[in-house]
Order: C-alpha cells, then structure tokens, then sequence
C-alpha cells in the first residue's frame, strides 16, 4: 500500500489507508465523525465542527525547497499592475516587490524575508494564474 | 399603477433575494448575466434571464445601454438596482426614467444630492445633522491632497468622494506615508468608480459604526426602521451586523432615529435607504455623526426584517409602483435580536486575500431561526471578476446570547470546501469574549486579528478524513462514506491522478 504525506502549514502527515482502517503517523485512527471532506487534485480539504483543514499531497522523497530560496506566487488569479523591484535589488522584509490587481483590489506582493531579488518572471498588465513564479528572492 | 415585470440590474445573493420578493407580489421577475454568470442561481431564480455582455463590470453589470436594451427586449416595466454595480449612480437612475421605466430606489436628484460627499454633508448640517469635520479639497494634486490632510489633523481617512463601500480608502497615520496612501486611494478610486477625485476627513478614533434604516414614499411620508450595529469590519468593509446595537441606549436610539429621518426628508427621500453614523462613547454620553447615506438597499437589510418583522423589498416594489408606506412610525418595533454574517470567499490568515476557485462543497445550514440568502451552489466556481460574499447568514433569537449562540452554531454547521472562506474566522469573532460583551469598535478585527486568525493543527481524525477522499470524486461525501468506499477498494490511490510521479 502506498504511504501518502499529507502536509497542513508546517507539519507533515504520513497516512496509509489499508484495509484495518486509515493509519495515521503510525497509529489506527477513525475519520472524525461528522467531517466533510474534499478532494481537488493534490489538494485535500476537510471540514469539522466550523473549522476548515486544508492538505497538500506531497510527492514521495520530495524535500521541501532550500530556506535561503523563496519564490512568490499569485494566490488567485490576477492582473499585475506594477513591478516595484529589479533583478538584483536589495529588499527588506516585508517590502512591497510588485501589485497585483483582482476582485477590485490591490494585493501587494511582499518580500517574505530580506534578500536581494533573483528574478522577476511577470511584466505589467500579464494575467497570472496561480502557483505561477512572479518574482524569486536570494536570502 | 401596478408593476407588471421587473428587471433585476444585479447578480448573485440580492438578485436571487429580488426575485422572490417579485414572485411572492405576484410581479414578473428577469434577471440580467454577464458571460462570467451563465448558468449561475440568480438565472435561476427569475422567470427569465437574458445575457448582457462579457465577465467585465464594464461590458455587463456596469453598462447602461446593455441593461436598457435588456429591459425593453424584455418589456419590463421597472428596474431593481439591488446593491453595488449601478445603484448608486444618478445616471442610471435618469436613463431608467428617461426610457420609462421605473426606478426602483430614490429619484436620480436624491442620489445626486446625497452622492456626493461635500454636498451630503452640507445638507446635514443645514438639516441640523451632525457632521464629522473633513473636506473635499478643490485642488486634487497630491500637493493639495496634503495640505487638506495637515488642515483637519491626523489620523485621517482618505476616501473615494464618489462611491461607498470601503472601496479607495486609506487611513493616514504618519506624514511619511501620506503621499503613497493618496496615490493608491486614487488608483482604487479610480478603477472601482471611474472618479479618482478623493475626500478627506478627520478619523474619529474607536468608533462604532451604526446606521438606521430609512424608508419613505410619494407621498412624503418617511419612517426610520433602527439601527444596525455594523462596527466588525475589515478593509473598511462590513462582515458581521446586528440588530438592535448592544451600545444604544433607548434615548440615543430615539435621537439618532429622528437624525435620521431628517436626513431623508432633506434630501425628498423615496423608497429604501440607510443613514450612516459614527458612534463615539458610550452610553447616554454617547455622540454620533452623519458618515454617509446610502440611496439603496443595503447587504445588511435582512437584519431590519429580522427584528421588525417587515419585508423591505416588497415594500420597495409596493413604495414604486406609487402606493404609501405600508407602515406607520408608531406601527414599527424592535422585538428579539439578529446577527448577519457575510460569508466571504477569503483567507482572513493571509490579510483577508480573496479567493476564486471550485466549490467542491457549499452546504447551508437551517433550523429554526436560521436564513440563508446566497448566489452560489455546490459545484459551482467563485469567479475572479466580482465581489467575494458568497452568502449572508441571518440568524434571529429571543436574546443577543442566543443570537449568538444559534450563529456558532450555524457557522459549526456550515461546510465550504475547495477555496478558503472567513467561516472559521467569524466563529472566533462571535465567540470572543470581548464580541459577547458587546464591547466593539470599528478596529476590532485589527485589535484581535493574531487570536480571530489561528489555524489549529489538525486533529488525527481530520487527517483520517483527508487521506479517505480520493481526488476526482464529483461531490465530496462525509468522511465516513468515504471510508466506506475506500476499503472497498484493492487500492484507492490507484484513481490519484498526478501523485507518487
């Protein structure tokens, strides 16, 4: 049976569904009574009692990315409408790197530490979607 | 005269909302889409429904002579604005006139007069209103800007002088920042409500925001219908109302009511409309200030019909097709408390981002007490284009405790899968101790955020749940069917599309 690793924020899960049950971390564990739960490619969601818990599927032997490399992401899809940053540049944490524009609003993209800008991968006006690289930082 | 057929110029929950009001007054409904929109509950919800243009605002729920064209194709005879979108725009309302049809809401002169914040305000203080001290500087450079900001003192706000809605607004604590928080006020201005022009105003410190409820006829008639407590907000936008304000005592209740109702009658007010106020102290030492009036129905309204028992959109239909007020000063009560909860497509954790994607699970709560008023349904996809509530829960108790109570309860009870929402983050709201006493201002979700924004680790359980879902499936089911139907299997990780590769 194959082991999945399920990540939720900084903590991963390792889980095995046999057919004794699902095994979590080693242990036998029933599914809460009462969740609903969700599946959408390697996401996984699941609600209990008013709280939603939100899960990664991580690929085997695939390590987390080296700490002193960040790449920012969109969150959603959006229109970037200014680049603050150039390739090169020197950035304190918490900077505002670029402005994306979505449901009528400005979403600032920030420095998530200090470091010095590897790329810039977006120009102004592009439409991006999701997951998609905007911008890396070199601590 | 009567109304035949209604166009309803929206989307979403409130065009869904119309649409019943329509259908229980015996008035033909059709609801208006964008591309973006086809096929969506409000298309539903009307007798009929027909396209207006592409998922822009711009090209579809923005664009006058799509919508007209709509409604003499379809020989309405009247025209709902709901919120947002037109209904607040003079402009709209002098097409509709113009091209016969009736204007569901305030003549265009009254939303002209009350649109703008500089002539609202002196209208206030000529109707003896009070006013909060701010201007809307003629010069509108940067340099201007400025000089108005050092002139009322900081804090300020700086706000978009031509719409509501938190859209465009910037709070001004330190010169330093000044000049970069008017340019993006601007470009927010400029983009939500294609005025950039910018309005600056002292920030009373710890408010709370209270509005009243007002309604008035063709008849001169107008009658005030109390207040909603709106001070939890974030972004300047609203996320949870109530019914009465647990910060009102009867007599400034009373003052405030009668504010109010001046401010309509000053400005010959018709139909549904609500007059917003700062609250500043407490008690009967407590002072408000004319903020603004909204010349529409607000999101917020179903708390009013909560504790007064009234229908406030039947009552707008009955108010345009020309009959008096179904109800008299004396005839209207506050009974019982209500609390709305705007379930919003966000991630409070990440500075209330909004969210767009699938909804792989929407499932509503009811019970006695419990109203859901919504736009979307199981299945469906949150798009990027439009405004993120997805849905308002009213809840309606004896008490506020309960009131309270029966909306945790809801919100426990409520599961939405597949995009973040603010679900778990309003459960902390109500549930703070500081919520239950009552004791809140319009800074209250910044006062709270790191404890209204914790995500708990996962229980085993929930984990358990989590690996028992296999990606794919159509519908979530409850984790125990899941289960079910994964022992059934010889290997349920078999049907994972895109893992362990």
């Amino acid at each position: 049976m194959a082991v999945m690793i399920l990540r939720a924020g900084e903590r991963d899960y390792s889980v095995e569904v046999t057919r004794a049950g699902v095994i979590v971390d080693g242990a036998v564990t029933e599914p809460a009574p009462g969740a609903v739960a969700a599946a959408d490619a390697d996401r996984r969601w699941v609600f209990l009692d008013g709280e939603v818990y939100e899960f990664q599927v991580q690929r085997q032997g695939r390590r987390r990315s080296a700490a002193h490399h960040s790449s920012l992401t969109a969150p959603m899809p959006a229109t970037v409408i200014r680049i603050n940053v150039s390739p090169g540049a020197a950035v304190k944490k918490g900077e505002t790197l670029l402005v994306l524009e979505a449901m009528k609003m400005e979403l600032p993209v920030r420095a998530p530490a200090d470091g010095t800008v590897a790329t810039i991968s977006c120009r102004v006006g592009d439409l991006v979607q999701p997951g998609v690289t905007l911008a890396e930082i070199d601590d | 005269m009567t109304l035949r057929r209604v166009l309803i110029a929206n989307r979403g929950e409130i065009a869904i909302r119309i649409s019943r009001a329509c259908r229980e007054a015996g008035v033909e409904s059709v609801a208006v889409y964008s591309d973006a929109d086809a096929g969506a509950p409000h298309t539903q919800a009307a007798d009929r429904a027909i396209r207006i243009g592409g998922p822009a605002p711009a090209d579809s729920y923005l664009n006058i002579p799509a919508i007209l064209a709509a409604a003499r194709e379809t020989h309405a005879d009247a025209i709902h604005p709901g919120y947002g979108f037109l209904s607040e725009r003079a402009a709209f309302a002098a097409a509709c006139e113009e091209a016969g049809l009736v204007f569901i809401g305030p003549s265009a002169d009254t939303i002209e007069r009350m649109g703008s914040k500089i002539g609202a305000r002196r209208l206030m203080e000529a109707a003896g209103v009070p006013v909060v001290p701010g201007m809307t500087p003629d010069d509108q450079s940067d340099a201007g800007l400025l000089a108005a900001v050092k002139a009322i003192g900081l804090p300020a706000l700086v706000k978009a002088s031509a719409g509501g809605g938190g859209k465009g607004m910037r709070t001004l604590r330190a010169d330093a920042d000044a000049a970069e928080m008017i340019a993006a006020a601007r470009r927010e201005a400029e983009a939500a409500f294609g005025d950039g022009t910018l309005y600056v105003e002292r920030l009373v410190e710890h408010p709370r925001h209270v509005e009243i409820q007002v309604f008035g006829d063709a008849h001169g008639n107008v009658v005030h219908l109390f207040e909603r407590e709106c001070s939890i907000q974030r972004r300047h936008q609203k996320v949870i109302e109530e019914s009465p304000s647990p910060a009102l005592t009867p007599a400034v209740r009373a003052r405030m009511g009668e504010a109010a109702v001046a401010a309509a009658r000053a400005v010959d007010y018709r139909n549904a409309g609500t007059v917003e106020f700062l609250l500043e102290g407490h008690g009967e030492a407590a002072r408000f200030y004319f903020l603004e009036m909204n010349t529409r129905l607000q999101v917020e309204h179903p708390v009013t019909e909560a504790v007064t028992g009234v229908d406030l959109v039947r009552a707008q239909l009955a108010v345009a097709a020309g009959a008096p007020l179904p109800w008299t000063q004396a005839s209207l009560a506050q009974r019982g408390h209500a609390i709305e909860c705007r379930v919003y497509a966000e991630d409070p954790a990440s500075g209330f981002l909004p969210q767009a994607g699938p909804l792989l699970v929407y499932r509503e709560p009811a019970g006695p007490g419990i109203r859901v008023d919504s736009g979307v349904a199981e299945g469906g996809d949150v798009p990027v284009t439009y405004d993120p509530m997805l849905a308002k829960l009213i809840v309606y108790a004896e008490s506020r405790p309960a009131a309270i109570d029966r909306a945790i309860a809801a919100l426990r009870r409520y599961p939405v899968l597949g995009i973040r929402t603010n679900i778990p983050f309003m459960i902390r709201v109500l549930d703070h101790a500081a919520f239950r006493a009552g004791d809140v201002h319009t800074g209250f979700i910044d006062q709270h955020l790191e404890r209204l924004t914790v995500r708990p680790d996962p229980p085993a359980g929930v984990v358990a749940a989590a690996a028992a879902v296999t990606a794919g499936q159509a519908a979530a089911q409850s984790a125990a069917q899941a289960v079910t139907s994964a022992r059934g299997t010889a290997d349920p990780w078999d049907t994972l599309a895109g893992w362990g590769r």
